[in-house]
């Protein structure tokens, strides 16, 4: 019994020193990784959609609890008038989770424009919903509400060729972002105003 | 509910742990030149996965996001993992021998297969619930199984032909298994 | 037994070099050779780890006591697969995003805990930090090899390793053989590298 118990705090002394030791890398390297997640991931989307804007997207950010979970969004400027933000949203792809980011227009619901952030599709097929702005630039302008799919479901998205369910996937995360959009708007403005 | 049908094919057929995700292809290769020994770890698999699935999912949730602990999940998983299967190990051993004896030696093998640590990593990262994180974790499982036997009968096919000799052994079973996983392949887009 | 250190680095590089002579850690080489950059990346990363884990353990192997040696083993190869798991984030962010789970999934590497067990617990510090560097090297030329043969014929590109510079090969006319990058085509390539690795024999 008295050896279990030795190798049993054997091993809890090496998870102790292993715990520490790390908590000393992480708070690190904290902000770095925090910063580096918004600059690659979602910063040149962001920065692309938002074109125009006078002050920097990245830095005025908020965060809204939704659910269990929580969301950043992304504050633009426009006529000197805070009256765009961004979020990211989630739709299901060929070969994966695809990231979506839409602008939406506060003041009339309109998308100022998405943008693809993060995916998984066919080099040279689904990449190209990232890649090309023939998908994305079909939703500016339109109003958030809209419920959108593409042509060959009967809506009016058309699709890239050959990559049919990548842009079903975008038209989905766009549905979702209505709903986040819809679900979090007065908390949104409050954010927005303060 | 056909969302978890959903989710049930779509971690057997189109993400197959083995032939699509690329993961626990050192015990696909290892175990598979016998049927007796495929079955045996597949078998080991579903049932050390479905338990280690359930238990880092909680182990997750309760502990590590509750305080801010994330940075340490590597850490953390595969303890878990490891204590678990000595446990389960132990268990069989005094109180179902019969089981023992026949998922015994591969137990030790489970600690490294890196299919049971990544199907734990990807309930997370895919923020599935725990009753979604259970149904993955047995069906990937269960992929892993049906690909592990359906290989292991290829490989005893394979052992009759007569096969060049530098690709004897791991080369022609990769090879294999390349043609098994383009077979899959065609179940992708199907969800 | 008496390998200098010298020999202890270098059969890693051919007599021993994983995953070929040493099927080994096949989860990772084919999940990550889709490009060049991602195969390098997961290399040093290995290296990194291998050396790191190979070094300490060495150090306490007198200490360690027998019974729970591969939890210690375990314990102290996650610890630094979560160093390079948060570095990687700091410093080289898309890499990190691109090699997704395979980077905390270098604790079940077998190749690690495999020369943890066989070498580094039996040997002295220089002589695992040889071996380890050694092993760690011949993967990372492995990896790399296998990633330009997937690369080059699947996307017809080559993708510069650290500034992520993506030159086409072929021109503008080249139809990639897109079954090359997918998984199919990882598990065929590695096979028919085996085989030509068979075909050289050991030196």
């Amino acid at each position: 019994m008295r050896e279990m118990i030795r190798l049993f705090v054997v091993v809890l002394l090496f998870s102790c020193v292993s715990g520490g030791l790390l908590a000393v890398v992480r708070s690190g390297t904290q902000e770095r990784i925090e910063y580096q997640q918004l600059k690659f991931v979602k910063g040149p989307t962001i920065k692309q959609i938002m074109e125009g804007c006078s002050n920097d997207p990245l830095i005025d950010r908020f965060k809204i609890i939704d659910g269990d979970k929580e969301r950043s969004f992304f504050v633009g400027v426009f006529d000197g008038k805070r009256n765009v933000v961004a979020f990211e949203s989630f739709g299901k792809g060929f070969g994966g989770k695809i990231g979506v980011i839409v602008a939406v227009n506060l003041e009339n619901d309109t998308i100022v424009g998405i943008g693809v952030t993060t995916h998984s599709e066919t080099p040279g097929l689904g990449s190209r919903a990232k890649s090309e702005p023939d998908l994305s630039s079909q939703f500016t302008g339109l109003s958030i509400n809209e419920p959108f799919k593409v042509t060959a479901d009967d809506g009016k998205i058309d699709s890239i060729s050959g990559a049919t369910i990548t842009s079903r996937g975008v038209c989905g995360a766009v549905v979702v972002s209505a709903g986040i959009y819809a679900r979090l708007k007065t908390k949104i403005m409050e954010k927005v105003k303060a | 509910m056909s969302d978890y049908i959903l989710l049930v094919v779509s971690c057997i057929f189109v993400n197959n742990i083995l032939l699509m995700q690329y993961l626990g292809n050192c015990p696909f290769l290892g175990v598979s030149k016998r049927m007796e020994t495929a079955t045996g770890m597949a078998m080991a698999v579903v049932f050390v996965l479905v338990l280690a699935g359930a238990i880092t999912w909680i182990v997750d949730h309760y502990l590590l996001k509750q305080f801010g602990f994330e940075y340490l999940r590597t850490l953390a998983f595969i303890l878990v993992i490891a204590s678990l299967v000595q446990f389960v190990e132990l268990f069989l051993r005094k109180s179902i021998p019969a089981l023992y004896a026949g998922l015994g030696i591969f137990l030790p093998l489970i600690t490294t297969n890196c299919a049971v640590m990544g199907v734990c990593l990807i309930n997370i990262k895919e923020e599935y619930t725990f009753i979604q994180a259970l149904i993955t974790s047995f069906s990937y499982a269960v992929g892993f199984g049906l690909a592990l036997i359906l290989f292991a009968g290829v490989r005893e096919r394979i052992l009759l032909a007569r096969v060049p000799k530098p690709l004897q052994d791991t080369s022609i079973g990769l090879v294999g298994a390349g043609m098994m996983s383009l077979a899959f392949f065609a179940f992708k887009g199907m969800v | 037994m008496a390998k200098t250190v010298v020999q202890e680095f270098t059969k890693g590089l051919w007599a021993e070099i994983p995953p070929f002579r040493l099927v080994l850690g096949l989860c990772p080489v084919l999940a990550v050779t889709k490009t060049v950059e991602n195969g390098v990346g997961m290399g040093i990363a290995t290296t990194f780890v291998l050396v790191c884990s190979n070094v300490l353990i060495s150090l306490l192997r007198s200490t360690i006591p027998k019974q729970v040696r591969i939890a210690c083993f375990i314990v102290v190869i996650a610890t630094f697969v979560t160093v390079v798991e948060l570095v990687m984030q700091a410093f080289a962010y898309p890499l990190f995003l691109k090699l997704g789970i395979f980077i905390p999934l270098i604790v079940v590497n077998c190749i690690v805990l495999g020369r943890a067990e066989a070498f580094a617990a039996k040997n002295g510090v220089v002589a695992s930090f040889a071996d380890g560097l050694g092993i760690g090297i011949g993967f990372t030329l492995s990896l790399t090899a296998l990633a330009i043969f997937r690369e080059i014929l699947g996307s017809g590109t080559f993708t510069i390793p650290i500034s992520s510079v993506s030159i086409p090969v072929f021109g503008p006319g080249f139809e990639p053989f897109t079954f090359m990058v997918e998984a199919p085509g990882a598990f065929v390539c590695l096979g028919l590298m085996l085989c030509i690795m068979n075909m050289l024999g050991k030196k």
